[in-house]
């Protein structure tokens, strides 16, 4: 297998990799700014310089030229190589910055020409803490700046679209950006204007950067220079928590980090899926965090002689219980959705079952022509496959609307969907039945149900979709509900400000917890008034039996969610035959 | 009435001639900008975005182009633009003080254009003339050299009565043929 010294110590590999992407997969520390692995390379940074070398090759002996104390001779690059653009070959010896002075002077110096224009204004810079510039300057860069000439002064504050926003003072000029535009979302919006030390990336006068994928662009900023409106001047980065998550305002099913401070979702952010999404997730996923944190459904709600009265846990459960007594189940209509998860739908199927009504209906939200062919799917909704896969039945909008608006209808019991916000139904379909509405959020069909339950949504609670092409993957809790507590749940994650803050600081309140329960654990309590509670206790275990008992969802487990980059239960021909 | 800028049928010709001569599509935006400008005298947003549609490339990327060079026009210019090259030769030999001069001589500063519309100011990078600094170009075309206050009054009160300066061949050393005191 052909090998490659770097730093002295061998390494095998195969095919053509790249050094800079072979040291940092073999976790060698290399410092750069413009490569990205996504991206095409320029190699315009000057980071990431290292010594190459190739042995010599005798063609008389036709073995390596070797010198008197028997090691192979090196021909050395004359110059230093980026080690971004550099292909790994046979032999080939590299020398980093641990064992080449020359190497560890050139990551200074080019630090140091990066750094000459850039604004020491890291204490009120949002990139502050994960700011490649920054961490990499500590590492690699000079003591002090020898310049103590006036900054060349930019544009700063410029609003280059609806979402991002540009301070070219501190752009290092490495592309990221208008590769992205060029590369991945095919916009070509961004460029970099101007020369020398007044470039810096803008739009074409008299447009904007609307691109529906603008905001990656400030994930891979290794500075400052490009904002998110939205989260601009939010929060420090060290201040929350970070916890994997998926994005359900789409079929696709990106993967995402959900930031939280004090129990509010402050930002969302892509995580790395080579299968689903790369590096990358569209705008309006981020604005999610609204759903997440306003608006939200806490205690019950009952609807009693045309008042809205907030009610408690224990009444809620008693009415539901009530009603399933009430009512034959011929009377009784229940109603899963694409917007809940696999377990929250398995739960409700099943205890619906057990009541002895055999179907559960639901109805996908397609809005055709709206995908892309990238990451914006039609399909509006996170688990429709899952709902599929689960045996649930799939009506179209017209014939669910016709099945709920039947006058044979006297109880409906529902999980979260919006339908007469999203025009399946109005609210004289609902007229004269029982209601009940599992949801997070206040809208329309809330308001016309007769009990309202708060349930968590998929950041209070860990709970699986499966996405438009049958990859079903997980999220895990990252916003506490006031039953659940990031302390005692070891899968949360705990930051600074949980673990040190208290009531009595300014900036941690109980504020922003929801008084929710899993929809599961709502009707897991419903039935144990009867004793006929299946015995739930985590969206763990539910997917345990799911997997035992459901042949197309074999060997799903939460630990192999969390080791694989997702399983995929639907083969790539039967998505395109459906 | 906001002025609609069109290419006419010739210029379409000339274009897709220009065209034939490049490999790929990004490469004629320079030309073309070129030809733009002569026939507009500027290449202002809108000039660029008809570039662009022509020449089927993103506006941004036209603009990036526009931007680079000080010698295409983003903005309506004067009659006669006066390029003060302020690179490292020129600067040591004096090119500031040139620049300012005519600064104050026009009573604008550099990036401006005054009132009557004849004369823009520009501070440019370095323009290959390092031989005869300090140097300014006009217009994007003939190179005034080894400049002084009382040359410029000179150039300046030329271009006032619509004299351009001639064009003057300035040998180098290593050209000169000391015997004849000519260009070899």
């Amino acid at each position: 297998m052909p090998e490659i010294f770097i730093d002295n110590i061998r390494y095998e590999f195969e095919g053509k990799p790249l050094v800079l992407q072979f040291m940092l997969d073999n976790g060698l520390d290399h410092p750069f700014f413009c490569y990205h692995p996504s991206l095409s390379i320029p190699a315009n940074c000057r980071q990431c310089y290292v010594e190459a070398g190739t042995p010599v090759w005798n063609r008389e002996t036709n073995d390596y030229e070797l010198n008197e104390s028997g090691d192979r001779v090196i021909r050395f690059f004359p110059k230093l190589m980026t080690a971004c653009s550099l292909e790994a070959t046979d032999g080939m010896v590299i020398k980093t910055h641990r064992t080449s002075e020359l190497v560890k002077r050139a990551h200074k110096d080019t630090l140091e020409f990066i750094l000459v224009n850039h604004p020491l204004d890291c204490p009120i810079c949002d990139q502050a803490g994960e700011c490649p510039l920054q961490i990499q300057t500590y590492k690699y860069g000079p003591e002090g700046s020898r310049f103590e000439h006036k900054k060349v002064h930019k544009p700063k504050r410029i609003k280059l679209g609806p979402r991002v926003i540009l301070d070219a003072e501190r752009c290092i000029n490495c592309t990221r950006c208008v590769r992205f535009t060029e590369e991945i979302s095919k916009t070509h919006q961004l460029t970099i204007i101007s020369r020398g030390d007044k470039n810096y990336p803008a739009v074409a006068p008299g447009t904007e950067f609307d691109d529906p994928y603008s905001l990656n662009t400030v994930d891979i900023c290794p500075v400052g220079a490009l904002t998110s409106a939205d989260f601009r001047f939010k929060a420090r980065v060290w201040e929350m928590n970070q916890t994997p998550g998926i994005d359900v305002t789409n079929g696709t099913g990106c993967n995402i980090d959900v930031w939280t401070r004090d129990n509010l979702v402050l930002r969302i952010t892509p995580r790395y899926n080579a299968a689903v999404n790369d590096h990358w997730m569209p705008d309006f996923g981020r604005e999610d965090i609204r759903r997440m944190n306003e608006n939200r459904i806490s205690k019950p709600e009952l609807s009693l002689d045309g008042d809205r009265i907030k009610s408690s846990w224990n009444n809620a459960e008693i009415t539901l219980w009530e009603k399933l007594k009430e009512f034959s189940p011929s009377e009784m209509l229940f109603a899963g959705s694409a917007f809940s998860s696999v377990e929250d739908n398995f739960v409700l199927k099943k205890h619906a079952k057990r009541i002895g009504a055999e179907k559960v209906y639901f109805t996908p939200f397609i809005k055709q022509g709206s995908g892309d062919g990238f990451l914006i799917d039609e399909d509006q909704y996170p688990n429709t496959q899952g709902c599929r896969l689960l045996g649930l039945k799939e009506l179209s909008p017209a014939d669910f609307k016709a099945k709920v608006s039947d006058s044979a209808v006297k109880l409906l019991v529902m999980l979260e969907d919006d339908l007469i916000g999203r025009g399946v139904l109005n609210t004289a379909d609902l007229e004269g039945k029982f209601v009940v509405y599992m949801g997070s959020n206040h809208n329309a069909t809330s308001a016309a149900a007769t009990l309202v339950v708060p349930i968590a949504n998929s950041v209070e609670q860990s709970c699986s979709f499966v996405n438009v092409k049958g990859r079903i993957q997980r999220t895990t809790a990252a916003k506490e509900t006031i039953y659940t507590n990031r302390k005692l749940n070891l899968e949360m994650s705990v930051g600074r400000l949980d673990r040190y803050g208290t009531k009595f600081d300014n900036w941690v309140t109980d504020r922003n917890r929801i008084d929710c329960i899993p929809a599961w654990e709502y009707l897991e309590r419903v039935a144990a008034q009867d004793d006929a509670n299946f015995g739930y206790v985590s969206t763990r275990a539910i997917m345990a039996e799911i997997a035992s008992t459901n042949a197309r969802f074999t060997g799903v487990d939460y630990d192999r969610l969390d080791e694989e980059p997702g399983i995929p239960l639907i083969s790539a021909e039967e998505v395109k035959t459906a | 009435m906001e002025m609609t800028y069109e290419f006419s049928k010739e210029d379409l010709a000339e274009i897709e001639k220009i065209k034939a001569k490049y490999p790929d599509k990004k490469s004629p935006v320079m030309p073309v900008l070129w030809l733009a400008q002569e026939k507009f005298g500027h290449v202002e947003p809108e000039v660029q975005q008809l570039v662009a549609r022509t020449l089927d490339l993103p506006a941004a990327h036209v603009y990036g182009v526009v931007s680079f060079y000080t010698q295409y026009y983003g903005k309506k210019m004067g009659k006669y633009v006066l390029d003060v090259c302020t690179t490292t030769s020129c600067q040591l030999c004096g090119g500031y003080e040139i620049l300012h001069y005519i600064e104050d001589k026009l009573g604008i500063k550099a990036g401006e254009t005054t009132k009557d519309g004849l004369f823009s100011i520009q501070s440019v990078e370095c323009l290959g003339a390092c031989g005869y600094a300090p140097m300014m170009q006009i217009t994007n075309g003939v190179y005034c050299n080894h400049l002084t206050k009382e040359k410029v009054d000179t150039i300046i009160d030329g271009l006032r009565a619509g004299r351009m300066p001639e064009f003057e061949s300035i040998p180098m050393p290593q050209h000169l043929d000391e015997s004849t005191n000519k260009i070899g």
